[in-house]
Protein backbone atom coordinates (compact mmCIF):
# COMPACT_ATOMS: atom_id res chain seq x y z
CA UNK A 1 0.00 0.00 0.00
CA UNK A 2 1.49 3.49 -0.74
CA UNK A 3 1.74 6.13 1.62
CA UNK A 4 -0.89 8.16 0.40
CA UNK A 5 -3.44 5.54 0.50
CA UNK A 6 -2.26 4.24 3.77
CA UNK A 7 -2.20 8.60 5.27
CA UNK A 8 -5.89 8.35 3.16
CA UNK A 9 -7.27 5.30 5.16
CA UNK A 10 -5.93 6.46 8.79
CA UNK A 11 -7.25 9.79 7.96
CA UNK A 12 -10.79 8.48 7.42
CA UNK A 13 -10.65 6.09 10.28
CA UNK A 14 -9.89 8.82 12.71
CA UNK A 15 -12.40 10.88 11.58
CA UNK A 16 -15.27 8.10 11.75
CA UNK A 17 -13.79 7.83 15.47
CA UNK A 18 -13.69 11.49 16.05
CA UNK A 19 -17.54 11.56 14.57
CA UNK A 20 -18.84 9.18 16.46
CA UNK A 21 -17.16 10.15 19.72
CA UNK A 22 -18.58 13.69 18.97
CA UNK A 23 -21.96 12.65 18.11
CA UNK A 24 -23.34 14.06 21.63
CA UNK A 25 -22.93 17.47 20.18
CA UNK A 26 -23.99 16.85 16.52
CA UNK A 27 -27.19 16.00 18.52
CA UNK A 28 -27.38 18.80 20.58
CA UNK A 29 -27.27 21.06 17.88
CA UNK A 30 -29.47 19.04 15.70
CA UNK A 31 -32.29 18.52 18.42
CA UNK A 32 -31.88 22.64 18.71
CA UNK A 33 -33.20 22.99 15.52
CA UNK A 34 -35.68 20.55 15.56
CA UNK A 35 -39.59 21.36 16.01
CA UNK A 36 -41.82 20.10 19.08
CA UNK A 37 -43.26 17.44 17.09
CA UNK A 38 -39.99 16.45 15.48
CA UNK A 39 -38.19 15.82 18.36
CA UNK A 40 -40.36 12.79 19.54
CA UNK A 41 -40.48 11.03 16.29
CA UNK A 42 -39.65 7.57 15.79
CA UNK A 43 -37.50 7.06 14.21
CA UNK A 44 -35.85 9.96 15.17
CA UNK A 45 -34.24 12.11 12.43
CA UNK A 46 -31.16 12.62 11.97
CA UNK A 47 -30.97 16.13 10.00
CA UNK A 48 -33.98 18.86 10.81
CA UNK A 49 -36.78 18.32 7.99
CA UNK A 50 -37.33 22.22 8.73
CA UNK A 51 -34.93 23.92 11.12
CA UNK A 52 -36.42 26.46 13.42
CA UNK A 53 -33.89 29.34 13.58
CA UNK A 54 -36.66 30.97 15.70
CA UNK A 55 -36.14 28.62 18.69
CA UNK A 56 -33.15 30.49 19.52
CA UNK A 57 -34.41 34.03 19.85
CA UNK A 58 -37.59 32.27 21.37
CA UNK A 59 -35.20 30.97 24.32
CA UNK A 60 -33.26 33.78 24.78
CA UNK A 61 -36.04 36.42 25.42
CA UNK A 62 -37.97 33.82 27.56
CA UNK A 63 -35.02 32.26 29.62
CA UNK A 64 -33.55 35.79 30.03
CA UNK A 65 -30.10 34.50 28.77
CA UNK A 66 -28.22 37.47 28.38
CA UNK A 67 -28.42 38.40 32.10
CA UNK A 68 -27.54 34.01 32.80
CA UNK A 69 -24.74 34.74 30.17
CA UNK A 70 -23.85 38.29 31.90
CA UNK A 71 -23.04 36.71 35.80
CA UNK A 72 -21.63 34.01 34.41
CA UNK A 73 -19.32 36.30 32.59
CA UNK A 74 -18.31 38.33 35.48
CA UNK A 75 -17.81 35.28 37.88
CA UNK A 76 -15.34 33.75 35.64
CA UNK A 77 -13.82 37.38 35.02
CA UNK A 78 -13.78 37.44 38.78
CA UNK A 79 -11.97 34.81 39.30
CA UNK A 80 -9.27 34.69 36.42
CA UNK A 81 -8.05 38.18 37.36
CA UNK A 82 -7.84 37.40 40.61
CA UNK A 83 -6.24 34.15 39.52
CA UNK A 84 -3.64 35.57 37.28
CA UNK A 85 -2.65 38.44 39.97
CA UNK A 86 -2.14 35.83 42.68
CA UNK A 87 -0.90 32.77 41.01
CA UNK A 88 1.57 33.93 38.23
CA UNK A 89 4.51 35.46 40.60
CA UNK A 90 3.42 32.52 43.05
CA UNK A 91 4.27 29.94 39.96
CA UNK A 92 7.32 32.31 39.01
CA UNK A 93 8.66 31.17 42.45
CA UNK A 94 7.81 27.84 42.94
CA UNK A 95 9.43 27.36 39.33
CA UNK A 96 12.70 29.40 39.62
CA UNK A 97 14.03 27.46 42.75
CA UNK A 98 14.50 23.58 43.84
CA UNK A 99 14.40 22.91 47.31
CA UNK A 100 12.54 21.40 50.01
CA UNK A 101 10.51 24.44 50.68
CA UNK A 102 9.14 24.26 47.45
CA UNK A 103 8.81 20.42 47.31
CA UNK A 104 5.82 21.49 50.15
CA UNK A 105 4.74 24.25 48.26
CA UNK A 106 3.86 22.23 45.43
CA UNK A 107 2.94 19.46 47.36
CA UNK A 108 0.48 21.75 49.62
CA UNK A 109 -0.38 23.02 46.14
CA UNK A 110 -1.62 19.73 44.44
CA UNK A 111 -3.63 19.64 47.85
CA UNK A 112 -5.87 22.06 47.85
CA UNK A 113 -5.87 21.39 43.92
CA UNK A 114 -7.72 17.97 44.31
CA UNK A 115 -10.15 19.15 47.17
CA UNK A 116 -13.47 18.76 45.21
CA UNK A 117 -15.78 21.57 45.39
CA UNK A 118 -19.16 19.50 46.20
CA UNK A 119 -16.57 18.66 49.68
CA UNK A 120 -16.00 21.89 50.03
CA UNK A 121 -19.13 23.53 49.89
CA UNK A 122 -20.57 22.92 53.38
CA UNK A 123 -17.61 24.63 55.47
CA UNK A 124 -17.12 27.27 52.98
CA UNK A 125 -21.08 28.46 53.10
CA UNK A 126 -21.32 27.97 56.63
CA UNK A 127 -18.12 30.27 57.25
CA UNK A 128 -19.41 32.77 54.64
CA UNK A 129 -22.52 33.02 55.97
CA UNK A 130 -20.78 33.68 59.16
CA UNK A 131 -18.53 36.43 57.55
CA UNK A 132 -22.02 38.00 55.95
CA UNK A 133 -20.14 37.29 52.75
CA UNK A 134 -23.30 35.95 51.73
CA UNK A 135 -24.67 39.15 50.96
CA UNK A 136 -22.89 39.80 48.01
CA UNK A 137 -22.94 36.28 46.32
CA UNK A 138 -21.69 36.88 43.14
CA UNK A 139 -18.46 37.64 44.97
CA UNK A 140 -18.71 34.91 47.36
CA UNK A 141 -18.49 32.47 44.12
CA UNK A 142 -15.85 34.66 42.84
CA UNK A 143 -13.22 33.71 46.09
CA UNK A 144 -14.27 30.47 46.27
CA UNK A 145 -13.79 29.27 42.45
CA UNK A 146 -10.38 31.54 42.55
CA UNK A 147 -9.41 29.22 45.89
CA UNK A 148 -10.41 26.10 43.97
CA UNK A 149 -8.75 26.94 40.30
CA UNK A 150 -5.45 28.73 41.82
CA UNK A 151 -3.74 25.56 42.29
CA UNK A 152 -3.95 24.37 38.85
CA UNK A 153 -3.44 27.25 37.16
CA UNK A 154 -0.39 27.42 38.99
CA UNK A 155 0.90 24.07 38.00
CA UNK A 156 0.41 25.10 34.52
CA UNK A 157 2.04 28.28 34.92
CA UNK A 158 4.89 27.12 36.58
CA UNK A 159 5.48 25.08 33.58
CA UNK A 160 5.51 27.69 31.34
CA UNK A 161 8.07 29.26 33.36
CA UNK A 162 10.15 26.27 33.85
CA UNK A 163 10.59 26.58 29.66
CA UNK A 164 12.15 29.97 30.38
CA UNK A 165 15.94 30.19 30.51
CA UNK A 166 17.04 31.51 34.13
CA UNK A 167 19.92 33.02 32.21
CA UNK A 168 17.94 35.67 30.65
CA UNK A 169 16.75 37.14 34.12
CA UNK A 170 20.82 36.72 35.39
CA UNK A 171 21.48 38.71 32.46
CA UNK A 172 19.45 41.34 32.97
CA UNK A 173 20.24 41.49 36.69
CA UNK A 174 23.77 42.15 36.17
CA UNK A 175 22.78 44.74 33.95
CA UNK A 176 21.07 46.94 36.76
CA UNK A 177 17.90 45.36 37.24
CA UNK A 178 16.20 45.18 40.19
CA UNK A 179 14.63 41.75 40.51
CA UNK A 180 10.98 43.63 40.41
CA UNK A 181 12.32 44.68 37.03
CA UNK A 182 13.72 41.69 35.51
CA UNK A 183 9.99 39.71 36.67
CA UNK A 184 8.27 42.26 34.73
CA UNK A 185 10.03 43.66 31.73
CA UNK A 186 12.14 40.11 31.17
CA UNK A 187 10.51 37.04 32.67
CA UNK A 188 6.66 37.97 32.40
CA UNK A 189 6.57 38.79 28.51
CA UNK A 190 8.40 35.64 27.83
CA UNK A 191 5.92 33.78 29.09
CA UNK A 192 3.47 35.23 28.31
CA UNK A 193 1.66 32.83 26.09
CA UNK A 194 1.10 30.10 28.35
CA UNK A 195 -0.10 32.40 31.12
CA UNK A 196 -2.78 33.51 28.23
CA UNK A 197 -3.72 30.00 27.58
CA UNK A 198 -4.05 28.73 31.26
CA UNK A 199 -6.00 32.19 31.76
CA UNK A 200 -7.86 31.44 29.01
CA UNK A 201 -8.60 27.09 30.22
CA UNK A 202 -9.44 28.58 33.35
CA UNK A 203 -11.86 31.08 32.19
CA UNK A 204 -13.89 27.60 30.36
CA UNK A 205 -14.05 26.05 33.60
CA UNK A 206 -15.16 29.11 35.82
CA UNK A 207 -18.07 29.89 32.96
CA UNK A 208 -19.24 26.06 34.00
CA UNK A 209 -18.97 26.46 37.35
CA UNK A 210 -21.53 24.80 39.05
CA UNK A 211 -21.86 23.59 42.71
CA UNK A 212 -20.89 27.04 44.28
CA UNK A 213 -23.48 28.89 42.38
CA UNK A 214 -26.14 26.88 43.30
CA UNK A 215 -25.55 26.71 46.86
CA UNK A 216 -24.59 30.39 47.65
CA UNK A 217 -26.92 32.31 44.63
CA UNK A 218 -30.42 32.12 46.01
CA UNK A 219 -31.09 35.67 43.82
CA UNK A 220 -32.58 34.63 40.29
CA UNK A 221 -30.92 37.67 39.06
CA UNK A 222 -27.80 37.26 40.01
CA UNK A 223 -27.35 32.85 39.21
CA UNK A 224 -24.70 32.43 36.06
CA UNK A 225 -25.80 30.16 33.27
CA UNK A 226 -25.00 26.83 35.21
CA UNK A 227 -27.92 27.43 37.27
CA UNK A 228 -30.31 28.45 34.81
CA UNK A 229 -29.95 25.55 32.51
CA UNK A 230 -30.35 23.60 36.15
CA UNK A 231 -33.50 25.02 36.93
CA UNK A 232 -34.71 24.76 32.91
CA UNK A 233 -33.89 21.01 32.97
CA UNK A 234 -37.39 20.48 35.92
CA UNK A 235 -37.74 16.28 36.27
CA UNK A 236 -40.38 15.80 33.98
CA UNK A 237 -39.07 18.15 30.74
CA UNK A 238 -40.39 17.68 27.63
CA UNK A 239 -39.38 20.83 26.04
CA UNK A 240 -36.08 19.33 24.96
CA UNK A 241 -36.07 21.70 21.76
CA UNK A 242 -35.30 24.44 23.93
CA UNK A 243 -32.91 22.81 26.24
CA UNK A 244 -30.70 22.40 23.69
CA UNK A 245 -31.14 25.78 22.06
CA UNK A 246 -30.26 27.25 26.01
CA UNK A 247 -27.38 24.53 25.81
CA UNK A 248 -26.03 25.43 22.53
CA UNK A 249 -26.13 29.14 23.12
CA UNK A 250 -24.55 28.64 26.54
CA UNK A 251 -21.64 26.53 25.03
CA UNK A 252 -20.52 27.66 21.20
CA UNK A 253 -18.56 30.42 22.59
CA UNK A 254 -16.82 27.99 24.30
CA UNK A 255 -16.42 25.65 21.78
CA UNK A 256 -15.51 28.18 19.25
CA UNK A 257 -12.37 29.65 21.85
CA UNK A 258 -11.37 25.80 21.90
CA UNK A 259 -11.13 24.67 18.52
CA UNK A 260 -9.24 28.56 17.52
CA UNK A 261 -6.45 27.74 20.22
CA UNK A 262 -7.02 24.33 20.63
CA UNK A 263 -3.04 23.32 19.60
CA UNK A 264 -2.10 25.47 22.29
CA UNK A 265 -4.45 24.46 25.11
CA UNK A 266 -3.79 21.00 24.48
CA UNK A 267 -0.05 21.83 24.90
CA UNK A 268 -0.59 23.97 27.70
CA UNK A 269 -2.28 21.05 29.34
CA UNK A 270 -0.37 18.31 28.66
CA UNK A 271 3.12 20.10 30.09
CA UNK A 272 1.36 20.67 33.16
CA UNK A 273 -1.09 18.21 33.85
CA UNK A 274 1.90 15.15 34.40
CA UNK A 275 4.48 16.91 35.40
CA UNK B 1 11.95 50.19 56.87
CA UNK B 2 14.15 51.30 53.70
CA UNK B 3 15.96 48.22 54.27
CA UNK B 4 12.66 46.30 54.00
CA UNK B 5 11.13 48.12 51.17
CA UNK B 6 14.46 47.29 49.29
CA UNK B 7 14.14 44.02 49.69
CA UNK B 8 10.73 43.51 48.63
CA UNK B 9 11.46 45.06 45.13
CA UNK B 10 14.66 43.15 44.80
CA UNK B 11 15.46 40.88 47.64
CA UNK B 12 14.22 37.57 49.04
CA UNK B 13 11.90 39.37 50.31
CA UNK B 14 10.36 39.74 46.43
CA UNK B 15 10.05 35.84 46.16
CA UNK B 16 8.64 36.07 49.87
CA UNK B 17 5.78 38.06 48.87
CA UNK B 18 4.65 36.49 45.48
CA UNK B 19 4.73 33.26 47.06
CA UNK B 20 3.60 34.30 50.18
CA UNK B 21 0.02 36.24 49.44
CA UNK B 22 -1.52 33.36 47.25
CA UNK B 23 -0.71 30.66 49.92
CA UNK B 24 -2.66 33.14 52.55
CA UNK B 25 -5.37 33.17 50.28
CA UNK B 26 -5.48 29.12 49.75
CA UNK B 27 -4.81 28.76 53.35
CA UNK B 28 -7.84 31.13 54.34
CA UNK B 29 -10.26 29.31 52.05
CA UNK B 30 -9.46 26.00 51.51
CA UNK B 31 -7.31 24.97 54.48
CA UNK B 32 -9.60 27.04 57.08
CA UNK B 33 -12.92 25.43 55.46
CA UNK B 34 -10.83 21.78 55.89
CA UNK B 35 -10.49 22.77 59.81
CA UNK B 36 -14.05 23.90 59.75
CA UNK B 37 -15.27 20.97 58.25
CA UNK B 38 -13.44 18.61 60.65
CA UNK B 39 -14.97 20.92 63.51
CA UNK B 40 -18.54 21.34 62.32
CA UNK B 41 -18.41 16.95 61.35
CA UNK B 42 -18.23 16.77 65.22
CA UNK B 43 -21.14 19.69 66.00
CA UNK B 44 -24.80 19.74 65.81
CA UNK B 45 -25.21 22.35 62.69
CA UNK B 46 -28.50 23.07 61.23
CA UNK B 47 -30.25 26.01 59.81
CA UNK B 48 -30.99 27.65 63.71
CA UNK B 49 -27.49 26.95 65.12
CA UNK B 50 -25.85 28.28 61.11
CA UNK B 51 -24.80 31.62 62.64
CA UNK B 52 -23.76 31.04 66.14
CA UNK B 53 -20.00 30.13 66.65
CA UNK B 54 -20.92 27.98 69.42
CA UNK B 55 -22.41 24.99 68.52
CA UNK B 56 -23.93 21.96 70.60
CA UNK B 57 -21.14 19.88 70.82
CA UNK B 58 -22.19 15.85 69.73
CA UNK B 59 -18.77 13.97 69.90
CA UNK B 60 -18.72 11.13 67.27
CA UNK B 61 -22.57 11.18 67.16
CA UNK B 62 -22.76 12.54 63.54
CA UNK B 63 -20.21 9.48 62.30
CA UNK B 64 -22.53 7.17 64.18
CA UNK B 65 -25.77 8.08 63.03
CA UNK B 66 -24.65 8.18 59.16
CA UNK B 67 -23.09 4.56 59.33
CA UNK B 68 -26.77 3.47 60.95
CA UNK B 69 -29.00 5.55 58.41
CA UNK B 70 -29.92 2.45 55.58
CA UNK B 71 -29.13 4.07 52.65
CA UNK B 72 -25.16 4.65 53.25
CA UNK B 73 -24.00 1.32 52.53
CA UNK B 74 -25.54 1.40 49.33
CA UNK B 75 -24.50 4.88 48.41
CA UNK B 76 -21.12 3.90 49.25
CA UNK B 77 -21.48 0.96 47.32
CA UNK B 78 -22.40 3.60 44.37
CA UNK B 79 -19.37 5.45 44.90
CA UNK B 80 -16.57 2.29 44.67
CA UNK B 81 -19.20 1.38 41.29
CA UNK B 82 -19.10 4.99 40.04
CA UNK B 83 -15.36 5.42 40.33
CA UNK B 84 -14.31 2.10 39.09
CA UNK B 85 -16.84 2.29 36.34
CA UNK B 86 -15.84 5.49 35.25
CA UNK B 87 -11.86 4.77 35.42
CA UNK B 88 -12.40 1.72 33.97
CA UNK B 89 -13.87 2.88 30.87
CA UNK B 90 -12.42 6.34 30.29
CA UNK B 91 -8.63 4.43 30.55
CA UNK B 92 -9.75 1.65 28.32
CA UNK B 93 -10.97 3.97 25.41
CA UNK B 94 -8.57 6.23 26.32
CA UNK B 95 -5.63 4.17 25.59
CA UNK B 96 -7.10 2.51 22.74
CA UNK B 97 -7.42 5.85 20.97
CA UNK B 98 -3.99 7.23 21.92
CA UNK B 99 -3.13 3.78 20.60
CA UNK B 100 -4.60 4.11 17.03
CA UNK B 101 -3.51 8.44 17.13
CA UNK B 102 0.09 7.56 17.96
CA UNK B 103 0.55 6.05 14.09
CA UNK B 104 2.07 9.10 12.77
CA UNK B 105 -0.47 10.69 9.75
CA UNK B 106 -1.18 14.06 8.62
CA UNK B 107 -3.47 15.92 10.60
CA UNK B 108 -3.35 13.23 13.58
CA UNK B 109 -2.50 15.55 16.31
CA UNK B 110 -5.50 18.43 15.30
CA UNK B 111 -8.15 15.20 15.27
CA UNK B 112 -7.08 14.43 18.88
CA UNK B 113 -7.02 17.68 20.04
CA UNK B 114 -10.65 17.58 18.86
CA UNK B 115 -11.56 15.21 21.26
CA UNK B 116 -10.91 17.46 24.00
CA UNK B 117 -13.83 19.33 23.92
CA UNK B 118 -16.27 16.95 25.44
CA UNK B 119 -13.70 18.34 29.14
CA UNK B 120 -13.82 22.13 28.45
CA UNK B 121 -17.83 21.80 27.97
CA UNK B 122 -19.64 22.94 31.11
CA UNK B 123 -20.50 19.53 32.88
CA UNK B 124 -24.08 20.82 33.06
CA UNK B 125 -24.35 21.30 29.38
CA UNK B 126 -22.60 17.35 28.87
CA UNK B 127 -25.36 16.49 31.85
CA UNK B 128 -27.83 17.67 29.56
CA UNK B 129 -26.90 16.35 26.39
CA UNK B 130 -27.05 12.87 27.90
CA UNK B 131 -29.91 13.09 29.64
CA UNK B 132 -31.85 13.84 26.76
CA UNK B 133 -29.94 11.00 24.74
CA UNK B 134 -30.32 8.53 27.38
CA UNK B 135 -34.03 9.77 27.61
CA UNK B 136 -36.98 6.62 27.70
CA UNK B 137 -39.19 7.04 25.01
CA UNK B 138 -37.94 9.06 22.84
CA UNK B 139 -33.58 9.05 23.44
CA UNK B 140 -31.48 8.46 20.78
CA UNK B 141 -29.50 5.82 22.55
CA UNK B 142 -32.17 3.65 22.86
CA UNK B 143 -32.79 3.91 19.56
CA UNK B 144 -29.60 3.09 18.07
CA UNK B 145 -29.16 0.00 20.34
CA UNK B 146 -32.99 -1.57 18.57
CA UNK B 147 -31.60 -0.73 15.27
CA UNK B 148 -27.92 -2.71 15.68
CA UNK B 149 -30.11 -5.32 17.50
CA UNK B 150 -28.36 -5.39 21.37
CA UNK B 151 -31.57 -4.99 22.83
CA UNK B 152 -35.28 -5.26 22.16
CA UNK B 153 -37.13 -3.37 24.42
CA UNK B 154 -36.63 0.26 25.63
CA UNK B 155 -34.00 0.87 28.84
CA UNK B 156 -35.36 3.72 31.23
CA UNK B 157 -31.82 4.63 32.11
CA UNK B 158 -32.95 7.33 34.05
CA UNK B 159 -35.73 6.14 36.19
CA UNK B 160 -34.69 1.93 36.42
CA UNK B 161 -32.77 1.94 39.60
CA UNK B 162 -30.91 -1.00 37.74
CA UNK B 163 -29.78 1.56 35.17
CA UNK B 164 -29.27 5.32 36.68
CA UNK B 165 -26.31 5.21 37.94
CA UNK B 166 -24.63 3.43 34.71
CA UNK B 167 -26.71 6.29 33.12
CA UNK B 168 -24.34 8.50 34.55
CA UNK B 169 -21.19 6.24 34.68
CA UNK B 170 -21.78 6.38 30.83
CA UNK B 171 -22.04 9.78 30.58
CA UNK B 172 -18.89 10.48 32.50
CA UNK B 173 -16.85 8.24 30.92
CA UNK B 174 -17.71 9.86 27.61
CA UNK B 175 -16.36 12.97 29.53
CA UNK B 176 -13.43 11.73 30.75
CA UNK B 177 -11.81 9.62 27.73
CA UNK B 178 -10.78 12.30 26.15
CA UNK B 179 -8.33 13.85 29.21
CA UNK B 180 -6.98 10.32 29.73
CA UNK B 181 -6.00 10.06 25.88
CA UNK B 182 -4.53 13.04 25.70
CA UNK B 183 -2.28 12.61 28.54
CA UNK B 184 -1.77 8.68 27.68
CA UNK B 185 -0.73 10.01 23.90
CA UNK B 186 1.77 12.29 25.96
CA UNK B 187 3.25 9.48 27.70
CA UNK B 188 3.77 7.49 24.57
CA UNK B 189 5.28 9.94 22.40
CA UNK B 190 7.91 10.28 25.43
CA UNK B 191 8.95 6.62 24.77
CA UNK B 192 12.25 6.25 22.57
CA UNK B 193 11.62 4.95 19.09
CA UNK B 194 14.77 2.85 19.14
CA UNK B 195 13.49 0.76 21.70
CA UNK B 196 10.63 -0.57 18.90
CA UNK B 197 13.72 -0.71 16.73
CA UNK B 198 16.31 -3.19 18.60
CA UNK B 199 12.96 -5.75 19.14
CA UNK B 200 11.47 -5.61 15.89
CA UNK B 201 15.02 -6.72 14.64
CA UNK B 202 15.05 -9.74 17.55
CA UNK B 203 11.89 -11.01 16.25
CA UNK B 204 9.17 -9.53 18.69
CA UNK B 205 5.84 -9.39 16.79
CA UNK B 206 3.27 -6.24 17.44
CA UNK B 207 1.61 -7.53 20.42
CA UNK B 208 5.28 -8.76 22.18
CA UNK B 209 6.10 -5.08 21.79
CA UNK B 210 3.05 -4.19 23.61
CA UNK B 211 3.56 -6.08 26.68
CA UNK B 212 7.41 -5.90 26.91
CA UNK B 213 8.37 -2.13 26.03
CA UNK B 214 5.10 -0.03 25.79
CA UNK B 215 3.21 -0.95 29.21
CA UNK B 216 6.47 -1.26 31.33
CA UNK B 217 7.48 2.09 29.89
CA UNK B 218 3.82 3.60 30.66
CA UNK B 219 3.90 2.45 34.43
CA UNK B 220 4.34 5.97 35.97
CA UNK B 221 2.17 8.02 32.92
CA UNK B 222 -0.40 5.18 34.02
CA UNK B 223 0.06 5.68 37.83
CA UNK B 224 -0.37 9.54 37.16
CA UNK B 225 -3.17 8.52 34.61
CA UNK B 226 -5.22 6.41 37.18
CA UNK B 227 -4.54 8.61 40.30
CA UNK B 228 -6.38 11.23 38.72
CA UNK B 229 -9.21 9.76 37.28
CA UNK B 230 -10.01 8.62 40.73
CA UNK B 231 -9.50 12.60 42.11
CA UNK B 232 -11.30 13.94 39.00
CA UNK B 233 -14.50 11.11 39.34
CA UNK B 234 -14.42 11.95 42.96
CA UNK B 235 -14.83 15.72 42.10
CA UNK B 236 -17.73 14.97 39.40
CA UNK B 237 -21.31 16.22 40.82
CA UNK B 238 -22.69 18.03 37.78
CA UNK B 239 -23.58 15.17 35.63
CA UNK B 240 -25.61 13.57 39.08
CA UNK B 241 -27.40 17.59 39.23
CA UNK B 242 -28.10 17.41 35.23
CA UNK B 243 -29.13 13.37 35.10
CA UNK B 244 -30.50 11.34 37.62
CA UNK B 245 -30.60 14.23 40.54
CA UNK B 246 -29.22 10.76 42.69
CA UNK B 247 -32.28 9.32 42.03
CA UNK B 248 -34.63 6.95 41.76
CA UNK B 249 -34.71 6.65 45.52
CA UNK B 250 -31.02 6.91 45.93
CA UNK B 251 -30.30 4.41 43.52
CA UNK B 252 -27.61 6.60 41.46
CA UNK B 253 -26.46 8.88 44.91
CA UNK B 254 -22.70 8.71 45.50
CA UNK B 255 -21.03 10.17 48.50
CA UNK B 256 -20.19 13.39 47.07
CA UNK B 257 -23.15 14.17 45.90
CA UNK B 258 -24.83 12.97 49.42
CA UNK B 259 -22.82 15.43 50.97
CA UNK B 260 -24.20 18.33 49.19
CA UNK B 261 -28.00 17.19 49.19
CA UNK B 262 -27.37 16.27 53.37
CA UNK B 263 -26.51 20.27 53.68
CA UNK B 264 -28.34 22.13 51.34
CA UNK B 265 -31.81 20.04 50.48
CA UNK B 266 -32.13 18.35 54.14
CA UNK B 267 -30.22 21.04 56.05
CA UNK B 268 -28.30 19.05 58.20
CA UNK B 269 -24.87 20.92 58.12
CA UNK B 270 -22.86 18.50 60.76
CA UNK B 271 -23.92 15.56 58.74
CA UNK B 272 -22.71 16.93 55.16
CA UNK B 273 -19.46 18.16 56.62
CA UNK B 274 -18.99 14.42 58.39
CA UNK B 275 -19.44 12.50 54.62
CA UNK B 276 -17.17 15.67 53.10
CA UNK B 277 -14.38 14.83 55.62
CA UNK B 278 -14.70 11.10 54.86
CA UNK B 279 -14.51 11.32 51.43
CA UNK B 280 -11.37 13.97 51.85
CA UNK B 281 -9.54 11.39 52.98
CA UNK B 282 -10.38 9.54 50.03
CA UNK B 283 -9.36 12.04 47.99
CA UNK B 284 -6.22 13.06 49.63
CA UNK B 285 -4.75 9.40 49.63
CA UNK B 286 -5.13 9.52 45.76
CA UNK B 287 -3.33 13.01 45.37
CA UNK B 288 -0.50 11.34 47.65
CA UNK B 289 -0.23 8.25 44.99
CA UNK B 290 -0.17 11.17 42.03
CA UNK B 291 2.25 12.75 43.46
CA UNK B 292 4.38 9.44 44.43
CA UNK B 293 3.84 8.15 40.70
CA UNK B 294 4.92 11.53 39.21
CA UNK B 295 7.49 12.62 41.70
CA UNK B 296 10.29 11.95 39.66
CA UNK B 297 8.97 14.80 37.06
CA UNK B 298 7.84 16.87 39.84
CA UNK B 299 11.77 16.91 40.95
CA UNK B 300 12.38 17.81 37.49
Amino acid sequence: MSDVARNRLLLTLSVVMAAIYLFPLYWMYVTALKSGSEMFATPPSFWPLSAQWSTFAYVWESRNMGRYLWNSTVIAFGAVTLIAVLGTGCAYVLARYRNIWVDIGLFLILMFQVLPASLMITPIFVGFSQLGLLEYPRFAVTLAITAKSMPFFVVLVRATFMAVPMELEEAALVDGNSRIGAFFNIVLPLARNGILVSAILIFMQAFGEFVYSKSMIQDIQLQPASVGLNSFMGPNTSEWNNIMAYATMYVTPILAIFVLLQRRIVSGLTSGALK
Amino acid sequence: MKRMFSSITDGRGFDLVLVGVPFTFLLALSGLPLLYNILMSFQEVDMFSLGSVVRPFVGFKNYVDLFTQPETMSILRNTIVFVVGSITGQFIVGFALALFFWINFPGASWLRGLFLVSWVMPGLVVGAIWNWILSGDFGVLNFLLQQTGLMSGNIFWRSDPNFSLWAVILANIWLGTSFNMILLATGLAAIPTDLYEAAEMDGANAWQRFWTITLPMMRSTIGAIIALGLIFTLQQFDLFAAITDGGPNNSSNVAQYWAWDLSFRQYDFGKGATISVIMTVFVMFAATVYVRSTRHEVRG
